[in-house]
């Protein structure tokens, strides 16, 4: 368990307060390390072993011939320090070391050392360091304080993104038997069981069908949550959570309420039982791409015709943006649409040419805003336009609530902040980072609270929802004022009368 | 780490999960529940209970929905609730009640 | 002296476009197998030379991140800009029409770019942040931009020196023609600095100039879904799986 710690105190988000830095404020902190039972499934090896550094400069050098990004990013930053009150977990903790440029440097240093000539001649210069034990835990600790949410690349002058370096960092220490057990685990559970949750599919079954009966009693329809189905015209993936937590379950019973009332025949699968794709956090392109494989595999299985994704931000960016890398071409389905569609453009759609209906009183007395998740804000997109992935959200809640306001503009859309869970961090030994990160969040949702009496935040993201849960209690709020966007659909929609 | 019960030592993860789910048994749910700073009441047990019996079957927690619907039949509608599992175990039902009933901590979004 | 600056430059020239080419065909080379772009991003060609002009130009993300420093950083490259193009007339025998443009600008521009690389440096060592993530080599870089600056606006307004003699020099080296250069301390201190800026572009973190066009996340359209993006290496991946 934890050490005991101090909730951050909110400032005024008009302020935007940059906090004096404290050296070595989280250099504590760091997730389980894996076991060799979490490394080996994943063909890492089991231990750090004699001669690491050797083989992690070697795989280094062979990331940087493969990853343009790394490369570049390596070489061209200036050290203009615009990047260094940008990061939420900087922002949380002061610890300096949590500035994006000084996370990156961890990296920078090492990389100097070994491949540039400045480094290997005059290493003091310019900040060039061997790659020691020392300077391993060091990445160890700080690259998983890095939630890869891509707030710092908006803002860098050449668009430097810290999260390819921490997956670079991560995907090394993975190849020396330095990884984390909370992803490896939970990856190594989607190639045996098929989703991160680890459930079963008579656990699944069983849930559903439970479900199924809740929305009967509720509504007086029979609204399904098919799985397995041959010949659906829909394939739907998503998260795990959305089978287990709250509120996520309610998002799920959200969707099929939308599915029922548009009359398009959907299914679940139990093989591709998982939206999230951990291999990203990991930085490991195999992986990632053996994780999206089991989405080809169920379309393909069960003869559908269109993917949609649900309520899942990491996820969303790696469908969106990967999956036709990763395991397409998608020459199979419906050309007419495109694949994969996010669950939030087919509602979207179905809103605007009225194909359901909405009753806002379903809501009634609640006040909204929207937590933009990062992953869905800054690495996809939805709909036609750019900038989709910010309006089409708005637009479903605003058909389902009476009343919704947005937070402060530095803290929404392409500048919204990670909920302070993101990136593979969603585990118990992190609660104190998770909760310090969390607060340019707080900060922004506390003042529309006080200004504008919101009593709910809809978030569109497994970990987002999850992160909320626990930490909105540590700042006097009810763990239930995050809900999903789907659940606030669910409570609107009109059922049964479909003409 | 590890829990010493009736002097038997019994291995769990970093975070006290037991590695063997067979290695559990009711003093041991006492022990892990009062590291966790609870005091095992008959209503906790009605949890710990249906957790193992759930995990007898499908080899997985329950989803907190199927948690509270169960407890709501079992002890009553007013108990079938988030707010009164969370007033049982602090640190969230899925988590904590699993850890004392001696059951792998769900993994994942959640 | 002549000999040796005459010597110096050819190498200095040698090693800053060798090296800036090597570096240049890695980054081309280097495969990009994921689409990054930082989202909302253009979704088409056009639209990405535009994102990227405006930041070779205006600096947009900058602007967006820091608006002293990006005052700063404008105030000094502008400067640059106008200092660089002003130079181009000891390059050419007869001088063009954009160099004549900025004639009139040189010396505000020079001035310009001094007090911005000062107002880079005070920032470096007065704000916390920015002090904890500066390295010797940072603090060095703009010492040298400013003694460059500084050297060149003392011969421009103080101590004159043959400027129609440099001239002379540098389109006679041009041509592999030695023809005699200034005995000026001055000159020679800032050719000095010259040259080895010169040769350490290719080795520094100026390769930021370059590297911003070849960034992934600014350089890339937004049409994942649209079209099938598959680097070499990913698409040996595919072979193993059929």
């Amino acid at each position: 368990m934890a050490a005991p710690f101090d909730t951050p105190e909110l400032g005024n988000v008009e302020e935007r307060r940059i906090p004096a830095l404290k050296v070595g404020a989280m250099a504590e902190s760091k997730p389980y390390v894996a076991a060799a039972a979490h490394q080996e499934p994943l063909g890492f090896p089991g231990v750090l072993e004699e001669g690491w550094e050797k083989k992690a400069i070697g795989h280094m050098g062979e990331l940087l011939s493969k990853y343009r990004s790394l490369q570049v990013f390596m070489d061209i930053c200036v050290k203009c320090g615009a990047c260094t009150d940008k990061c939420h977990y900087f922002l949380g903790t002061a610890d300096p070391k949590n500035m994006p440029v000084a996370r990156q440097d961890l990296f920078r240093s090492v990389y100097r050392r070994y491949f540039t000539p400045m480094g290997k001649i005059a290493p003091n210069l310019v900040g060039a360091r061997d790659l020691t034990k020392d300077v391993l835990d060091e990445w160890y600790n700080y690259f998983h304080q890095c939630s890869q949410c891509r707030r710092c690349s908006v803002f860098c002058p050449y668009g430097i993104d810290t999260a390819e370096i921490s997956m670079a960092a991560r995907d090394i220490m993975d190849s020396i038997g330095q990884g984390q057990k909370y992803c490896n685990e939970i990856i190594g559970k989607v190639h045996k069981i098929g989703n991160n949750l680890g459930l079963p599919a008579p656990a699944l079954l069983d849930t559903l069908e439970g479900l199924e009966e809740d929305m009967e009693a509720e509504t007086g329809v029979a609204v399904k949550l098919p799985i397995d189905v041959h010949g659906a015209e829909v394939l739907l993936v998503t998260p795990s959570a959305d089978f287990f937590a709250e509120p996520h379950i309610l998002g799920l019973m959200g969707y099929a309420k939308v599915f029922h009332a548009a009359g398009v025949s959907w299914t679940l699968s139990t093989l591709a039982s998982e939206a999230g794709n951990f291999g990203m956090f990991i930085g490991n392109y195999e992986q990632m791409r053996k994780i999206s494989l089991r989405i080809r595999e169920a379309a393909l299985q069960l003869g559908v015709k269109r993917i949609i994704f649900g309520e899942c931000g990491h996820a969303w960016r790696v469908a969106y943006s990967f999956l036709n890398t990763l395991a397409g071409p998608w020459d199979f389905l419906d050309p007419r649409y495109p694949v994969p569609q996010h669950i939030l453009e087919f509602t979207n759609d179905l809103i605007s040419r009225k194909g359901i209906k909405l009753d806002k009183s379903g809501n009634d007395g609640m006040v909204l805003t929207v937590h933009d998740s990062c992953n869905v804000a800054r690495g996809a997109r939805m709909g036609d336009t750019p900038g989709g992935q910010f309006t089409i959200p708005r637009a479903v809640i605003q058909a389902s609530v009476p009343k919704f306001v947005d937070m402060h503009p530095d803290t929404i859309c392409e500048k919204t902040f990670c909920c302070g869970g993101g990136g593979g961090l969603l585990t118990d030994e992190l609660i104190e980072l998770r909760v310090k990160g969390s607060a340019p969040r707080m900060e922004a949702l506390k003042d529309v609270v006080e200004r504008e009496g919101v009593t709910h935040m809809a978030a569109m993201c497994a970990i987002c929802k999850a992160q909320f849960t626990k930490i909105l209690p540590y700042f006097g709020h009810d763990r239930e004022m995050v809900v999903s966007v789907h659940q606030l659909v669910s409570n609107a929609i009109i059922l049964g009368d479909n003409d | 780490m590890a829990y010493t019960t009736n002097g038997a030592s019994i291995e769990a993860d970093e975070e006290g999960f037991l590695i063997n789910i067979n290695d559990w048994n009711e003093d041991l749910a006492g022990q892990i529940a009062k590291d966790e700073g609870i005091a095992l009441t008959p209503e906790h047990w009605e949890v710990v209970n249906f957790l193992r019996e759930y995990y007898a079957e499908y080899q997985i927690a329950p989803a907190v929905r199927v948690l509270t619907k169960a407890i709501a039949k079992k002890m009553g509608p007013d108990k079938g609730n988030n707010k009164y599992l969370y007033e049982l175990f602090p640190y969230g039902p899925g988590k904590q009640a699993c850890k004392i009933a001696g059951l792998p901590k769900p993994t994942g979004c959640v | 002296m002549t000999i040796f600056f005459a010597i110096l430059f050819m190498v200095a020239t040698l090693v800053m476009v060798v090296g800036l080419g090597l570096k240049i065909a890695q980054y081309a080379r280097t495969p990009a197998p994921l689409k990054i772009p930082t989202t909302p991003a253009p979704l088409t060609k056009p639209g990405v030379a535009f994102r990227l002009g405006r930041e070779a130009l205006m600096f947009e993300s900058l602007f967006k991140g820091n608006k002293p420093l990006w005052l700063f950083a404008m105030i000094f490259h502008l400067g640059l800009a106008v200092v660089l193009i002003r130079h181009v007339r000891y390059f050419e025998t007869s001088v063009g029409p954009l160099v004549a443009l900025v004639q009139p600008l040189a010396q505000p521009a020079g001035l310009a770019m001094v007090a911005g690389l000062l107002l880079l440096l005070a920032r470096r060592v007065v704000i916390e942040r920015i002090r904890y993530i500066t390295g010797k080599s940072d603090i060095l870089m703009l010492v040298l931009l400013i003694a460059i600056g500084a050297s060149g606006m003392a011969m421009k307004c103080l101590v004159h020196t043959d400027i129609v003699a440099v001239k002379a020099f540098f389109t006679g080296l041009m041509g592999f023609e030695l023809r005699p250069l200034p005995t000026d301390p001055l000159l020679a201190v800032h050719l000095l600095l010259v040259a080895a800026l010169m040769i350490i572009f290719p080795f520094s973190k100026l390769l930021h100039a370059p590297g911003l066009f070849f960034s992934p996340t600014r350089n890339q359209t937004d049409t994942p879904r649209e079209h099938r993006h598959l680097c070499d290496w990913a698409a040996k991946l595919e072979e193993k799986r059929s």
